[in-house]
């Protein structure tokens, strides 16, 4: 065997041994190291050359990805995981021919799209779903994502909030967590737009809130521009009504004038 | 596994990397990024950004890749500066030898960048990129190593890099053809004149130093560098070697006489003096002794105009003692001196106007009857048209023949009259001025004949001699001092201006200005003429002076005169000019604007300079005086005669305007730089302005159609019969407006300009500008103000001839090909007179006799002509010429070709069918389609059989006292075949084919 791979898949090793005693910095910096080495392979995207080890390359590249992203996720790193799942597409997208599917597949698929529901890029979502094919959505983790996304627009937060205790697999969690504020978000976005004001037991209800401390805070950090006063919430919307834009006549009279005296010159 | 076509289908991933912290890692992406930007660039442009920051980055290995793969980007989204900026920064990763669109694209940029920015003027700040610098030598490195030589040299060219350009010339394996598509460059594409003059300075540089020069070319460009020492030199290098050496002087020679820099050549002819006195301790009789300084060599040239080098053919007696070496020498010595000097060609196409003279009588006639005798205007007008359509033919039969008629005129239209005169004798050097001398001041007797016909006849001095005025000037001078009569001194000060055309010679100026100063309004009108013709583009400090007079003076008059020549001071300065023209524009006086207009347009003639376009462009549109936006409209025919398929499309607008003075004056551009083209375009735009409301504006338009129609035939374009049918109709025309009828009548006279034998041309052949030519139109458009000046145009007539001379100079019988059907480029046919004749029936038995004997002479003429035509066809095709191949009659009504007979009328549209016949005995030295070619003899020993031998100068002395005599002259032996006693009726009748009919059957 290519000592090269010997190497990397000798250090993949030591990583999955360090992740399952759970020792993630050790892993970070591994993962880091492999990263590095994987660059030397010249079978891997984008360059896809055709060495005679390619497939194990792949193989093993695809599987350093995956658990780059489920360590991001274990690490609670948003950027870390859009970055290493970006790096990792390529092995699902692009290398169907070259080696078979992943296991991991459909889970870090079904998670990319989570991730994208909880930071509310919807129109990213819908690319990536479009990107599926059809069989695809029959598997629950992504229909479980699909689900979700459905609710969310409904406006159907309930159904959201408890999907959290049915997960199809156990890194989703995580972002479950995080949608909960998602929902809380976009509650708070439309009640702005639906009520002058708002009692504050009304709101502790709407935002799900169990104390009216937490409101507070809440206010406080998201929506500094809400009111409170005589025990009820006010959404300020002065601001919407910009003063339409003044005509600039006397520039387009001087403008015309110009012109007219110009055209006369010519002809 | 078909793993080729494995491809990723996103550039998400390496975008994503390129986030990763560690730098490994991003310099892998980068990589991976700047293989693929082609496909992926839409994608990477969000996060151009972070590849920014890279780049940014001081602390990164690879910023110059980062700068690389951000300029791909910008590439492919259309941002280019910012492309370019960061493909500077790529450093040498930016290569120049990529065949991408990018590398293409990007270079192209960098070019412009670089050019633009060396091209600014001295005094602004240069601050050159040097890594700019870089891209553009690696570029030029690159075309030199490519062997794209051209491309080298253009991009040299165009980017001011002397040094690479000489580099890519001593590389080209090609040397001649590449020195000659440099200078063709350098005058085509170079519009800054200091520049071009550098690149020429170095091209000679380089032709110097080649073992086997190209003679011809290198003084073309010493001549445009005003370098008389080196043509010099090199002529008398030339003249001192073999025979086929100094056919190629010869050849030199003429192509520098050609573009008529009189003063230039007056100093090659002097310092060729001066080297001839060292190498042979010879004298020459003719020069006396050589000075080398060009202002005392002037003034002790031999003063006498007769005496004026008329030894060009005849060996020189004293040096025929000497060894047949310097005998030779001395010999080629002269008649080099004598091409030089003009007159040899000069004389030459005197001879061929004469001996080919096409002009039509009859046209003449028609205007003379059907004008008015008590309009001046429409008479003085009729004698200007027969001066013009005789140009240099002297061929004065019409004059002979209406003595009485001519009589009428006078005044200012005697002015007129006698130097017309000027203008038919037009290059008659040695006989002028005893052709003039009826009419000439008498030295003391003072009051023998009226001041205008003596005005006139200095004036017609000046015609005939302009621009050649080596002998002519001290008379002119003298009659200048000696003159009392201001009309006198108006007709000397153009004289003098004329012969000494741009010579600026010191001593005739102060007469001049002694006139200037007199304050008179007629005559220092014409001194401030003459002064600008005397320093015509020397840009002398006199504009100065001439400027200040002009805000002194109180008569328009003089402040017209005074602007015209200082306009004519700076002709073809260029940026040189700017300041006076700039004084000029912004005076509060519009004559002097209009001056400025002027100024404009001959310092920046023929050069299409974007610059001087876009302010006359603006002075046309925007000046409140009527002349001056006239004026500005015509000068853009002078600025744009180089490029005159794009006058039309720039006036075009302009011609529509509801101004007349500028519908006047787009017609007049148009007819000055499309002048003898026959455009279509230019035909297009000025046939409505024929028939315009105003009657000045279609006299304009009338004589620009003249002039852009001149010597084309109805063959050719169908226009120029219905325009001769116009002017025919408006010249008879009894409600016609005598303005109209004016310009009718000079259009005829210049569309049948020099006996149809001469075109307006205002490029050499050579591409040079020709100063003659530029200011005499430029002076001619001042008829508006001043009628006689309408002569002036005499001078851009330019003879449309082949002529090959042998090594003597002579003419021998020598033949060739025109590729093109002979109608096509034919004389027009001779008037007929359809709607007289309709009417007056002349007796039939007179004319049937005449039509038949008419008749059968043609069909013999025919015949013959058929018999030559074949018999050449077949020698040109199957090599032998033999007696027998007569006999066979094709019957084939128009041949597609002809064979021509050295000296022939080349019309300018008909070059480029010319060709020279292979096995003929003379071999052209230069293959050009017209003007004045060396032929090398290939079979010496034969007896050579020459033609165009009959020079009208021996005719016209004998009769030239006779012409205040009534007798009709001997003089009309030109090849016009009705006999000169016929009554017009008789003329009219014999061309028509129903007459002839009638009169066949009444026999």
């Amino acid at each position: 065997m290519d000592p090269k791979m010997t190497e990397v898949t000798q250090m993949f090793a030591r990583f999955k041994a360090a992740y399952a005693r759970n020792d993630l910095d050790a892993c970070v910096t591994l993962l880091s190291q492999l990263k590095v080495h994987l660059t030397k392979f010249p079978s891997l995207p984008p360059s896809f050359q055709q060495t005679p080890n390619a497939v194990e390359e792949l193989k093993l590249a695809r599987d350093i990805y995956e658990h780059a992203v489920v360590l991001s996720v274990k690490l609670e790193d948003q950027d870390a995981f859009e970055r290493d799942f970006c790096q990792l597409k390529p092995y699902y997208m692009d290398t169907c021919g070259i080696i078979p599917p992943s296991a991991e597949e459909y889970p870090i698929l079904g998670l990319n799209l989570l991730r994208l529901l909880v930071q509310n890029r919807i129109a990213e979502f819908h690319t990536e779903l479009e990107l599926l094919p059809v069989k695809a959505l029959e598997h629950p983790c992504i229909k479980h994502a699909v689900e979700l996304e459905q609710s969310f627009m409904e406006g159907a937060y309930n159904r959201v909030l408890s999907a959290r205790q049915a997960v199809p697999h156990e890194t989703y969690v995580y972002f479950m967590d995080l949608l909960a504020k998602t929902v809380r978000d976009e509650i708070a976005g439309c009640s702005e737009k639906g009520y002058d004001s708002l009692s504050v037991s009304d709101a502790k209800q709407m935002l799900m809130f169990s104390s009216d401390q937490d409101l507070h805070e809440y206010i406080t950090e998201e929506h500094p521009e809400w009111e409170i006063t005589n025990g009820a919430v006010f959404f300020q919307k002065a601001k919407e009504s910009q003063p339409c834009k003044e005509i600039p006549s006397l520039q387009l009279i001087n403008q015309t004038l110009s012109y007219a005296r110009e055209l006369e010159r010519i002809v | 596994m078909a793993a080729a076509a494995v491809m990723v289908s996103s550039a998400g991933s390496l975008l994503a990397m390129l986030q990763e912290p560690a730098p490994e890692l991003k310099l892998h992406a980068l990589a991976s990024l700047n293989s693929l930007v082609h496909a992926f660039w839409h994608e990477i442009s969000t996060s151009v950004s972070s590849i920014e920051s890279l780049y940014e980055d001081e602390e990164f290995v690879q910023r110059q890749l980062a700068a690389l793969v951000a300029s791909k980007v910008f590439f492919y989204l259309g941002e280019l500066n910012d492309a370019l900026s960061y493909a500077l920064g790529a450093g040498p990763l930016f290569d120049v030898s990529d065949d991408s669109d990018y590398a293409q694209t990007l270079l192209a940029k960098a070019l412009d960048e670089y050019v633009a920015i060396q091209s600014r003027a001295t005094g602004e700040e240069k601050t050159m990129d040097p890594r700019l610098e870089a891209i553009v030598e690696r570029m030029l490195d690159k075309c030199i190593l490519d062997g794209k030589y051209q491309q080298a040299m253009g991009m040299s060219v165009e980017c001011r890099r002397l040094d690479k350009l000489e580099g890519a010339i001593s590389r080209c394996d090609n040397l001649h053809g590449a020195l000659s598509y440099c200078i063709n460059l350098s005058h085509q594409y170079v519009s800054h004149r200091e520049y071009r003059l550098e690149i020429l300075r170095c091209l000679v540089k380089i032709y110097q130093t080649l073992p086997n020069p190209d003679y011809l070319s290198i003084c073309q460009c010493l001549m445009f560098l005003g370098d008389p020492v080196s043509v010099a030199s090199i002529l008398d290098k030339l003249i001192s070697g073999s025979n086929d050496d100094a056919l190629l002087a010869y050849q030199t020679a003429f192509d520098l006489a050609e573009n008529e820099n009189q003063a230039f050549l007056l100093n090659v002819r002097n310092h060729l003096d001066a080297l001839s006195s060292h190498t042979s301790a010879r004298v020459d009789p003719d020069s006396g002794p050589a000075v080398p300084s060009n202002q005392t060599n002037a003034a002790t040239e031999p003063s006498g105009d007769v005496q004026m080098r008329d030894d060009i053919n005849m060996p020189n007696g004293s040096a025929t003692t000497v060894d047949p070496n310097a005998a030779t020498h001395a010999d080629r010595m002269t008649k080099i001196k004598g091409i030089l000097s003009g007159e040899t060609s000069i004389q030459l196409t005197l001879q061929f106007l004469y001996s080919h003279n096409r002009s039509d009588l009859q046209i003449l006639k028609t205007i003379k009857q059907a004008v008015e005798m008590r309009n001046s205007v429409c008479h003085s007008a009729t004698i200007c048209s027969n001066a013009i359509m005789h140009a240099g033919t002297t061929v004065d039969t019409f004059l002979r023949e209406n003595l009485e008629w001519l009589g009428r005129a006078t005044n200012w239209a005697k002015f007129s009259a006698t130097a017309g005169l000027g203008v038919i004798h037009r290059g008659h050097l040695q006989q002028g001025r005893a052709l003039m001398a009826p009419y000439l001041p008498q030295n003391g007797a003072g009051g023998s004949g009226s001041p205008y016909s003596e005005g006139g006849a200095l004036y017609a001095l000046g015609l005939i001699h302009a621009n050649h005025g080596e002998g002519i000037k001290d008379f002119l001078r003298e009659s200048l001092r000696n003159a009392t009569s201001e009309v006198v001194q108006h007709g000397a000060c153009l004289g003098l201006g004329l012969a000494a055309l741009g010579t600026s010679d010191e001593e005739i100026c102060e007469d001049i200005k002694n006139i200037l100063y007199t304050d008179s309004a007629v005559a220092s009108e014409a001194a401030g003429i003459g002064m600008g013709l005397l320093m015509v583009g020397t840009a002398s400090e006199k504009a100065t002076e001439m400027l200040a007079y002009a805000h002194d003076t109180q008569h328009e008059k003089i402040i017209r005169g005074l602007s015209l020549g200082i306009a004519l001071t700076v002709y073809g300065r260029e940026e040189e000019a700017d300041t006076l023209i700039e004084q000029m524009t912004r005076d509060q006086d519009p004559i002097l604007r209009y001056g400025g207009m002027y100024a404009l347009a001959l310092a920046y003639r023929g050069t299409a300079n974007n610059k001087a376009i876009h302010q006359l462009l603006h002075f046309a549109v925007s000046d409140v005086s009527d002349d001056v936006r006239r004026t500005a409209v015509l000068a853009l025919g002078f600025v744009l005669y180089n490029e005159p398929e794009q006058t039309p499309r720039i006036v075009s607008l302009l011609s529509e305007s509801y101004n007349p003075h500028v519908r006047y004056g787009a017609a007049l551009a148009v007819g000055i730089s499309c002048a003898g083209t026959g455009l279509s375009e230019a035909i297009s735009l000025l046939e409505p302005l024929t028939s315009d409301v105003v009657d000045f504006v279609r006299q304009g338009a009338l004589i620009a159609m003249a002039m852009v129609m001149i010597q084309t035939n109805e063959s050719y374009d169908s226009r120029v019969g219905a325009f001769r049918r116009q002017l025919e109709k408006i010249i008879l025309d009894k409600h016609e407006d005598t303005m109209s009828k004016m310009g009718a009548i000079l259009a005829s006279g210049i569309l049948d300009a020099g006996g149809r034998n001469v075109t307006i041309k205002l490029k050499s052949r050579s591409k040079h500008d020709r100063l003659t030519a530029v200011v005499g139109l430029a002076v001619f458009t001042q008829f508006w103000y001043w009628y006689p000046l309408t002569y002036f145009i005499s001078l851009a007539f330019s003879p449309t001839a082949l002529i090959g001379l042998n090594s003597d100079l002579k003419v021998p019988k020598f033949e060739f090909l025109s590729n093109a059907k002979p109608s096509l480029f034919d004389y027009p046919k001779p008037v007929t007179q359809q709607t007289a004749t309709a009417s007056v029936k002349v007796p039939a038995a007179i004319l049937s006799t005449y039509a038949k004997s008419k008749s059968r002479a043609k069909k013999e003429a025919e015949s013959k002509a058929k018999e030559k035509a074949e018999e050449s066809s077949i020698a040109s095709t199957s090599m032998q010429v033999d007696g027998a191949a007569a006999e066979k009659k094709a019957p084939e009504p128009e041949p597609t070709f002809q064979i021509l007979t050295n000296p022939a009328r080349v019309v300018p549209a008909q070059e480029k069918f010319i060709k020279f016949l292979e096995d003929s005995r003379y071999k052209p030295v230069k293959a050009a389609p017209s003007g004045f070619v060396l032929l090398q003899d290939l079979k010496p020993t034969e007896a050579e059989e020459l033609t165009l031998t009959d020079a009208p100068s021996t005719a016209a002395t004998t009769n030239a006292p006779a012409s205040s005599a009534s007798e009709p002259a001997a003089m009309a032996v030109d090849d016009e075949p009705q006999p000169p006693r016929l009554s017009s009726t008789l003329i009219r009748g014999y061309d028509d084919p129903r007459i002839g009919m009638y009169g066949l059957g009444c026999l």
